[in-house]
């Protein structure tokens, strides 16, 4: 999302020689997207001659139902990243949403689209209670989600009795299974207009500008007049209700609303949450957002997990693995960057 | 005498002194089984064990750092320990020291890639965190080992006069040599320095790397000790050791005043945090309260601590601006 608008951002436009459409040019393959696009297709390539089967229908519709709601969940927690902050709750407010859907259609017999809207809504509210929290005491965001996580984890598995919601409506196992033109997962289609709704708000509307630009410094946003407190809040809002539909998403493709779909208090999303925003290049430091460098990363580490386990090198070490490629990742992000800053074209 | 009393009000381990006094009080009397033996027994044990993970956390807490990884190296430990005493027959003292050599390497490689690449530390331990559990599982296959040395056994389920548990003692030595270490000792002055302000302490000629790393080799070691207590209290290397040791492991010490930005931590008033959630948590199940409340409360003591930590911080800047 950052490549189209550089070339304005050069100097005044006179000298527009060669060396300068170089630069451009250096820039764009060194930008994430660019890296995570070669990074893509060199491991499809490999994968397809290593494993049976790793371009077969099946395969592709698995992988992109796994990557859809990877790359939800890597959206959720970048939109709070650009506030420099974090969200250790995303898992615990996903499942929240996910038991709350299964609860309004199976007990309150809610028709389902009212339940899915219920849901998004109170991934949204709790959002918003660690916007409020966070901003009200001035602490970090990672204690407030750290003891959020825990809270809203323990109350869903006090009301559930830890049990899940299997009679859903087929209309969820339906749409987890549905298959167009034989390949792609429709939930692919729900995370990319997810993606285009985060581009433009990001890089068309006044409010997600100036969710950057309080990422980025809040004091001089401050005083050039945005509200940084409410900003932050819609910032965690935000995140979760993309939790919520990440949480949603799962139960469309599990055909069921189960507590334990995140582990425990939602911690198995935490590394897939970081790695997409990592790998594609948003600042942990806040005020940078990469709708599509998340997406590529979420993808790419969906992909790598599955030729993994094609591969059949022992499936107790993915963890492991995802673990060194989030170090490989920010150590190659810090190298690149200091490579740019030496050359002044950061 | 007032001064000293006004002194004692004012040091971080008189609230949760006063809340461990309270609970202790409340508690008793509503079900006198609390203060029994065997109910003192079970809540030293827990407190032996949960003690070490939370000055695991608090060490880094005091560079102005976090580790998540606390729990993963834990249970790395603590499966390298069962494992090597059921698998290869080790003698349990070495299968000991390997484990917490283990436990000092993985802290030394969380502390020497913070300290080197400049990353945050919440993204390496993260990364970390999932390279040690994964190669946890990678051994186990989530397979619990079951065939421990019959003395680590023992060791586990003794106690001294019946009430004191044997796994009591190493956490009582390492609370000791923590404050030692902390008041005493340059490392610890070093610590606490770097976390204070990092900027002054290398003006002043402390090493940050090798501040940083020291306080994460203890941190691994520290966690190390927690995972082989628990396989002594278990009987058994079960994988998922360490699993749910993240909140607790923040908890403690933030309760006891901790300031997460670094530079003031108080080994006593983690102790006391140590306690109060073991206090607490004993409670919910002497009341038969839902055990699955018990994150819930966990939760809420740590937002009422941060508030509270945030409230004396004001309010003592105030004080100083007067002055």
């Amino acid at each position: 999302m950052s490549y189209p608008d550089l070339p304005a951002k050069g100097p005044s436009g006179d000298i527009v020689g060669k060396p300068r459409r170089n630069t451009a040019a250096t820039r764009f393959y060194l930008t994430n997207e660019f890296g995570l696009i070669a990074l893509i297709v060199l491991f499809a390539l490999a994968f397809q001659f290593a494993t049976d089967g790793f371009f077969s229908p099946f395969n592709l519709f698995s992988l992109g139902r796994i990557a859809a709601v990877n790359i939800m969940i890597g959206l959720a927690m970048m939109v709070v990243v650009i506030t420099g902050g974090l969200n250790l709750a995303v898992g615990a407010i996903g499942v929240c949403a996910a038991m709350t859907c299964g609860y309004l259609i199976e007990v309150v017999g809610l028709p389902w689209p009212i339940a899915i809207l219920s849901a998004v809504a109170l991934g949204a509210m709790l959002g918003f209670i660690n916007g409020w929290t966070s901003v009200r005491t001035g602490l970090h965001s990672f204690i407030i989600t750290l003891a959020t996580m825990s809270i809203f984890f323990g109350v869903m598995i006090f009301l559930t009795r830890a049990e899940s919601y299997r009679a859903l409506p087929p209309v969820f196992a339906a749409f987890g299974r549905m298959k167009l033109l034989g390949i792609f997962s429709p939930l692919l289609l729900v995370s990319l207009m997810a993606a285009l709704f985060l581009g433009y708000l990001y890089n068309l509307t006044a409010v997600g500008r100036e969710m950057l630009a309080a990422g980025a410094k809040p004091e001089a946003a401050e005083m050039s007049g945005i509200n940084v407190g409410r900003i932050f809040i819609y910032c965690h809002m935000l995140s979760g209700a993309l939790a919520a539909c990440a949480a949603l998403m799962l139960v469309a493709r599990n055909g069921a609303a189960i507590p334990s779909m995140a582990g425990q208090l939602g911690q198995d999303w935490l590394l897939i949450a970081f790695l997409g925003p990592v790998l594609g290049g948003t600042l942990l430091t806040g005020g940078k957002a990469s709708v599509l460098g998340t997406c590529l990363g979420a993808f790419l580490v969906t992909m790598l997990t599955s030729g993994l386990l094609l591969l059949q090198l022992g499936d107790f070490w993915i963890q492991s693995f995802l673990g060194l490629l989030l170090l490989a990742a920010v150590l190659m992000d810090k190298t690149r960057r200091t490579f740019l800053a030496r050359r002044n074209m950061a | 005498m007032n001064g000293s009393l006004a002194n004692a009000m004012r040091s971080d381990w008189f609230g949760p002194l006063l809340v461990t006094i309270i609970a202790v009080v409340i508690v008793g009397s509503f079900n006198p089984s609390f203060l029994s033996p065997l109910n003192i027994q079970v809540l030293l044990l827990a407190i032996a064990v949960n003690g070490l993970i939370a000055f695991s956390q608090m060490l880094i807490i005091a560079i102005g750092q976090m580790n998540l990884s606390v729990g993963a190296i834990g249970g790395l430990c603590a499966i390298v320990f069962a494992g090597m005493m059921d698998v290869w027959h080790v003698p349990a003292p070495l299968a000991a020291l390997s484990a917490l050599s283990i436990g000092v390497i993985c802290g030394i490689i969380n502390g020497v890639l913070i300290a080197r690449t400049g990353i945050s530390a919440f993204v390496i331990t993260l990364a970390t965190l999932s390279v040690y559990k994964g190669i946890n599982l990678g051994i186990t296959h989530a397979q619990p080992f079951y065939n421990i040395a019959e003395s680590v056994k023992s060791v586990g389920q003794g106690a001294i006069f019946g009430v004191v548990p044997w796994l009591m003692l190493p956490t009582m030595a390492v609370g000791l040599v923590l404050w030692f270490m902390l008041n005493r000792q340059p490392i610890g002055r070093f610590i606490l320095a770097v976390g204070g302000n990092q900027h002054a302490a290398e003006l002043s000629g402390i090493s940050i790397e090798n501040t940083v790393v020291t306080a994460h080799a203890l941190s691994g070691f520290l966690a190390a000790l927690a995972g082989l207590l628990l396989v002594a209290r278990l009987q058994m290397g079960q994988p998922t050791i360490g699993d749910d040791w993240l909140i607790l492991s923040f908890a403690a010490p933030v309760i006891g005043g901790a300031i997460l930005a670094g530079g003031h931590v108080s080994v006593p008033a983690t102790l006391l945090g140590v306690v109060i959630v073991a206090i607490i948590t004993q409670a919910l199940v002497l009341f038969d309260i839902d055990p699955f409340l018990v994150q819930v409360v966990l939760g809420a003591m740590i937002l009422a601590a941060v508030g509270a930590n945030r409230f004396r911080e004001s309010r003592l800047s105030r004080k100083l601006k007067r002055l």
